[in-house]
C-alpha cells in the first residue's frame, strides 16, 4: 500500500468516526441555540437511547424497525427532560444550569447501569460486512452507512428548519424568544421540541457508534469530548459548523493516532483537548460562529 | 393634515372595546402602576403620554401579558390580565416592543411569516388561509415598499427605521384587533418617524385596527391620536380627546414637555 | 432593624459561644480516632482530605463563579507528585506536601491563563477534556508513573514516640493539614483576593470597571483552587499508599463537583458536608447496587439546584428565613404578590424586556427593573446574615429572583427579554 493510499485510508476512517461526532455535536448545537445551554448530559441521553435500541433488538425486533422506534422514544424522552429537568432552571445563572446537566449526566449514566448493568453488551452491526475498493482505499459499508445516515439526518433537519412552518417558528424562538411569544408562539413547547430533536439526533450518534465500541454506560463519555471539540471548532451556535467540525475532529484524531508516534492510539483523546484549547485561544467563536455570541 | 374626529368613539358599545379598571402592576417590589382606569374605543388611535417613569411602557406590557398585575383588563369582554403574551397574541393583541424585537437572523419575509404563524387553517381552510396570508403580505409590502425591496435580506441588516416597519408589519400579520406600539420613534430620525406615524394612521384608517401607542414625542402621537391619556407616577392625570389635550397649553407644559407649548405659542 | 440591634447587643456573647463551639468541635475531632474503629477512622480521614479538595473547588466555583469539571486531575497531579517522589527519590512524606502544593499551584496557574479568556462554559469543557485526557497520559508515562499498574508507596507511619496506631496518626495528620487548609481558604476569602473574586463573580464587567484586575484574579483563583486539590491528592497518597490512573478518572472530577454542590456552594463549611457525601454516599449505597451512588448523586444534585441552591450548608439559613417570613412585619411578602399570581401555563414568562426603555421608564422611582433584580429577598438577606454563609452566590440566589438574563445562543443586536425561572415557592 502506498503512502498516499494509506493516508487516504486513514482519512476515510476518520470521516466515519467524524460523522458520529458531528451527529452528537449537532445535538449539542441544537440545544445551545434554543436554550443557550451546553448540555453535558447529551452523550448520556444518547447512550440511554442506544440501550433502548439494544433492548428492542435483543427482544427480537429487526434493527431497521427498532431504529425508528428508538428515535421516537428518544424524541419523547428529550421533550420530557426539557420539561422536567431544564425548564425549572431556564434563565438561572449559567453555573446552576451546567450543574443541573452534570447532575443529569451522573443520574442517566447510573440509571443505565442500574437497568442494564455495567457489563459490556454486543451491539448488532446494522450494515453488511465488506465494502468498496476505491483505487486501493477500502471503504467499509459500515463507514459508508454511518456517513449516509448522518447525511440523511442533516438533510431532514435542513428541510425541517428551512422549509416548514414549525421550523420557522423554531428558528424564531432561537433568535428572539420574547418576540416569538408576542407573535403567539408557545415558546415552552418549541423548547421541548428542540430538546426532543436534539435527543433524536444524539440517539443516531449513539446507535451508530455502538457497534464500533461496546455498549456500556460509559460508552459516550469519550464521544462527548470529541463532540465538544467539534462544536467548539465549528462554533456552538452553528449547525453547519458542528458537522464540519465533527468531520475535522474525526480525521484529525485518526491521522494523529496513525502518524504521530508520541500520541499513538492511547493518547488520541488528547486531540480534542488540544483542539478546544487552540480554538478558544485563537478564534473563540469557532469557524462558523458569530463573534457577537461571545461575551467577555 | 386633517383633524381626527373623536365622536365615533362615543357609543357605549365601542367604549367597551378595551376597558382597563383599577390596574396595578410593577416589577418585583417596584409598583409602577397604582390603580389605572381608562378605556379605548374600537377603531381609534389612543396615545399614552407622560414623563419618564410614569408607567407608560408598563401599561402596554400589562395589556399584552408581559407584566403581571391586579385589576382588570378586558378586550371585547374577555379578561386579558393573567394571560401570557402568547395567549394575548392569540386573542388578537399584537405588541410591538420598544427596541423593535425583530428576528434578526431571519429574512424580512420570514419575519412577516412568523407574524402570521397562528393563521394556519386545517384541511380545506388551509388553502384559503394561505391565500389570505399571501394577500396580507402584499398588503404590508404596500404600506412598507422598502420591506418588499429587502424581503430576502436578514432583518438584522436593516436600518433602524426599516426594522421598526418590519416589527409593525409582523404585528399586522397577526390581523390583530388591538395593536400596541411602544415608543416607535425611539432612536429614529425625525423624518423617518414622521413617515412611520403616517403609515400607522393609514393602517388605522384603512384596517380599522385599534392602536394604542406609547410615545415620548407627545406632539407626534397627538397628531395621529383620537384620544390621549396622560400618566404621571403610575396614575392617570388626564384623559380626553387628543385635540383637546393638544390645545391645553398648561397640561402640555406640565406633562408633555415644552415642545407642544412651544408650538402653541410659536 | 431590631434584629441588628439585638445582634450588636449580644455580639460578645456570640463570640464567646462561637469560641466554645470551635473548641468543642476541635475536641471532638481530635478525640474521634480514639473512639471509632480503624475502618471508621480511615473513612473520616478520607472525608477530611476530600474536604480540602472541595474547599479548593469552592474557591473557584462557589466564590469565583467559574466551573471546573476537571479538579480530579489536579487531585491526581498532587497524588502522583507525592507517589513519584516517594517511589523514586525516597524523599520522605513531609517533603512531598510543599512540592505537590507548589506544583499544582503552578499547574493551575498554567490553566488559569486560558481560563482568563474563557467563559464559564468553555472552562468547564476544557477542564473536562483535561480530566479525560489525564488517565491515559499517566498510563503512557509508565517509566515514571508505573503505568496502569500504578505505584505502591509507604503510607505515612506514626513515629514511635506517639504510641499511635497507623490509622490514628494518619487521621490526626490529615486533620491538622485540613484545619490549616480550611483556615487558609477562609482567610483567602477575607483578603483582597477574596473580595475581588466575589466582585468578579457577582458582576464581572462592573468589577472590571471598578478596577479589579480581572485576569489576575481569575488566574489566581484557579491556581489556589488547584493547589488545594493537589494537597488533597498528596494526602490521599499518604493515606492510601497506592495510586493508579483508574483511581482518577473523570468520574472523580464530577463526583467532587457533585459533592460540593450538595454540601453547599460558597459556604465555608459546605466542603466538609460535601466531603462526607463524596465518602459515604458511595459506600452506603454501593451495597444496593453499583449504580446506586450515581442515581442518588444525580438526583441529589438536580434537587439541590431546584430547591436549595445554597446546598446543605445553606439550609439552616434558609429555614431561618422561611420562619422569619412567617413572622409579621419581618419580610415584605406582599411585595411579591404581583408575581406570585403565577404563570398561567407553567411556562417561564418573559421578563420585561431589558433595554433603553426600562431606563426611560424609571423616572423618580428608579429603574424598576434594577429594583426587581436587587429586590432584597427575605431568604437571601437572612442567609447572608447567617454566619458562615456567604452572601448571594450565583447559585445561591433565590430561584424567583430574575437576576441573570438568559444566555441565549443568538447573536441578536436587540436586547432579549430574559425568561426568569418559574416560581418555585
Amino acid at each position: 500500500m502506498s503512502a498516499v493510499t494509506e493516508f487516504l485510508q486513514q482519512v476515510v476512517e476518520g470521516l466515519g468516526s467524524g460523522a458520529v461526532y458531528a451527529s452528537l455535536a449537532l445535538a449539542l448545537v441544537l440545544i445551545y441555540r434554543f436554550t443557550g445551554i451546553v448540555n453535558f448530559a447529551q452523550g448520556e441521553l444518547a447512550m440511554l437511547s442506544t440501550y433502548v435500541a439494544w433492548q428492542l433488538v435483543a427482544s427480537g425486533m429487526p434493527f431497521w424497525l427498532a431504529l425508528p422506534v428508538t428515535l421516537a422514544v428518544s424524541f419523547a424522552g428529550g421533550m420530557l427532560v426539557e420539561r422536567i429537568v431544564i425548564r425549572p432552571v431556564q434563565g438561572a445563572p449559567e453555573l446552576t444550569v451546567v450543574i443541573v446537566t452534570v447532575g443529569l449526566f451522573i443520574f442517566v449514566n447510573a440509571l443505565a447501569g442500574l437497568i442494564w448493568s455495567f457489563t459490556v453488551k454486543d451491539f448488532p452491526q446494522p450494515f453488511p460486512d465488506g465494502g468498496l475498493d476505491l483505487a486501493g482505499v477500502r471503504v467499509d459499508w459500515s463507514t459508508l452507512g454511518i456517513i449516509g445516515v448522518v447525511a440523511v439526518v442533516m438533510g431532514l433537519l435542513y428541510l425541517l428548519f428551512q422549509h416548514t412552518a414549525i421550523g420557522l417558528t423554531m428558528r424564531a424562538v432561537a433568535c428572539n424568544p420574547a418576540s416569538a411569544r408576542l407573535s403567539g408562539i408557545r415558546v415552552g413547547r418549541v423548547l421541548m421540541l428542540g430538546w426532543g430533536l436534539a435527543a433524536t439526533v444524539g440517539a443516531v450518534s449513539g446507535v451508530l457508534v455502538a457497534p464500533l465500541l461496546f455498549l456500556e454506560p460509559n460508552m459516550m463519555g469519550g464521544v462527548l469530548i470529541y463532540a465538544f471539540a467539534a462544536a467548539t471548532l465549528g462554533g456552538f451556535d452553528s449547525p453547519v459548523g458542528a458537522v464540519v467540525g465533527g468531520l475535522f475532529v474525526g480525521v484529525a484524531e485518526t491521522l494523529t493516532g496513525a502518524y504521530v508516534d508520541v500520541v499513538g492510539a492511547d493518547l488520541k483523546v488528547g486531540v480534542p483537548l488540544v483542539i478546544i484549547l487552540a480554538v478558544l485561544l485563537v478564534r473563540p467563536q469557532g469557524l462558523f460562529g458569530r463573534a457577537a455570541v461571545e461575551r467577555a | 393634515m386633517s383633524e381626527p374626529t373623536t365622536d365615533r368613539a362615543e357609543s357605549a358599545e365601542q367604549r367597551d372595546f378595551l376597558q382597563v379598571t383599577d390596574l396595578h402592576a410593577g416589577y418585583g417590589q417596584a409598583r409602577v402602576l397604582q390603580g389605572l382606569d381608562f378605556w379605548v374605543a374600537r377603531g381609534e388611535v389612543c396615545a399614552i403620554l407622560g414623563p419618564n417613569g410614569a408607567g407608560k411602557t408598563t401599561t402596554l406590557r400589562a395589556l399584552c401579558g408581559m407584566v403581571r398585575g391586579r385589576g382588570s383588563i378586558t378586550l371585547n369582554g374577555t379578561q386579558l390580565l393573567g394571560r401570557s403574551p402568547e395567549q394575548a397574541a392569540r386573542l388578537g393583541v399584537a405588541h410591538v416592543p420598544e427596541g423593535r424585537g425583530t428576528f434578526n437572523e431571519l429574512s424580512v419575509e420570514e419575519n412577516l411569516r412568523v407574524g402570521a404563524h397562528l393563521r394556519t387553517g386545517v384541511g380545506r381552510r388551509r388553502r384559503a388561509e394561505r391565500a389570505a396570508v399571501a394577500a396580507d403580505l402584499e398588503r404590508i409590502y404596500g404600506y412598507f415598499p422598502k420591506l418588499r425591496q429587502r424581503s430576502r435580506q436578514a432583518a438584522g441588516s436593516l436600518s433602524g427605521g426599516e426594522q421598526q416597519m418590519l416589527a409593525i408589519g409582523r404585528a399586522l400579520m397577526l390581523r390583530p384587533s388591538l395593536l400596541l406600539l411602544d415608543e416607535p420613534s425611539l432612536g429614529l430620525a425625525p423624518l423617518v418617524t414622521r413617515e412611520l406615524f403616517e403609515i400607522v394612521r393609514a393602517v388605522n384608517e384603512e384596517e380599522r385596527t385599534t392602536v394604542v401607542v406609547v410615545e415620548q414625542n407627545a406632539q407626534l402621537a397627538l397628531d395621529i391620536a383620537h384620544r390621549a391619556h396622560v400618566l404621571e407616577a403610575g396614575r392617570l392625570v388626564l384623559s380626553g380627546p387628543a385635540a383637546q389635550i393638544r390645545e391645553d397649553g398648561q397640561v402640555a407644559e406640565v406633562y408633555l414637555g415644552v415642545s407642544v407649548s412651544a408650538r402653541k405659542t410659536g | 432593624m431590631s434584629t441588628i440591634i439585638a445582634t450588636l447587643g449580644t455580639g460578645r456573647a456570640r463570640r464567646l459561644r462561637a469560641a466554645l463551639t470551635v473548641l468543642l468541635a476541635a475536641a471532638v475531632a481530635v478525640g474521634a480516632p480514639f473512639y471509632f474503629a480503624p475502618f471508621q477512622v480511615f473513612q473520616l480521614t478520607m472525608v477530611l482530605l476530600y474536604a480540602v479538595a472541595l474547599a479548593g473547588l469552592n474557591l473557584l466555583v462557589g466564590f469565583g463563579g467559574q466551573i471546573s469539571l476537571g479538579h480530579g486531575a489536579f487531585f491526581a497531579a498532587g497524588a502522583y507528585t507525592a507517589a513519584v517522589m516517594l517511589d523514586r527519590y525516597d524523599t520522605g512524606h513531609l517533603a512531598t506536601l510543599p512540592v505537590a502544593a507548589a506544583g499544582c499551584f503552578l499547574l493551575g496557574l498554567g490553566f488559569g491563563v486560558p481560563a482568563l479568556r474563557l467563559r464559564g462554559l468553555y472552562l468547564a469543557l476544557v477542564t473536562l477534556a483535561f480530566a479525560v485526557f489525564l488517565p491515559p497520559l499517566l498510563k503512557r508515562l509508565e517509566p515514571v508513573t508505573g503505568g496502569s499498574m500504578g505505584l505502591t508507596v509507604d503510607k505515612l507511619q506514626p513515629p514511635a514516640w506517639s504510641g499511635l496506631a497507623e490509622d490514628q496518626w494518619l487521621y490526626l495528620v490529615v486533620l491538622a493539614v485540613t484545619a490549616v487548609a480550611l483556615l487558609l481558604a477562609r482567610n483567602l476569602l477575607r483578603s483582597r483576593v477574596g473580595r475581588a473574586l466575589l466582585a468578579v463573580r457577582d458582576n464581572e464587567s462592573a468589577a472590571e470597571v471598578m478596577g479589579v484586575r480581572l485576569s489576575l484574579h481569575k488566574t489566581l483563583a484557579f491556581a489556589w483552587s488547584a493547589m488545594f486539590a493537589g494537597v488533597a491528592g498528596c494526602l490521599y497518597t499518604w493515606v492510601i499508599g497506592f495510586v493508579s490512573p483508574d483511581s482518577f478518572s473523570f468520574v472523580l472530577s464530577i463526583t467532587l463537583l457533585a459533592g460540593l454542590v450538595v454540601g453547599g456552594l460558597a459556604s465555608l463549611y459546605g466542603p466538609l458536608l460535601g466531603a462526607a457525601f463524596v465518602m459515604y454516599v458511595p459506600s452506603v449505597s454501593q451495597d444496593v447496587s453499583e449504580a446506586a451512588p450515581g442515581v442518588v448523586f444525580g438526583l441529589l444534585i438536580i434537587t439541590v439546584m431546584f430547591v436549595a441552591p445554597t446546598g446543605l450548608a445553606g439550609l439552616p439559613g434558609r429555614v431561618r428565613a422561611a420562619v422569619a417570613r412567617r413572622l409579621p412585619r419581618r419580610a415584605p411578602t406582599s411585595a411579591r404578590t404581583p408575581e406570585a399570581e403565577s404563570a398561567p401555563d407553567g411556562e417561564p414568562e418573559p421578563d420585561a424586556e431589558s433595554g433603553p426603555e426600562s431606563l426611560a421608564e424609571s423616572g423618580p422611582g428608579g429603574d424598576p427593573e434594577s429594583l426587581a433584580e436587587s429586590a432584597p429577598d427575605a431568604e437571601e438577606s437572612a442567609a447572608a446574615s447567617a454566619p458562615d454563609v456567604s452572601p448571594k452566590s450565583p447559585a445561591a440566589s433565590d430561584p424567583s429572583a430574575t437576576d441573570t438574563p438568559a444566555d441565549l445562543a443568538v447573536a441578536d443586536a436587540e436586547p432579549v427579554g430574559a425568561p426568569p425561572r418559574t416560581e418555585k415557592e
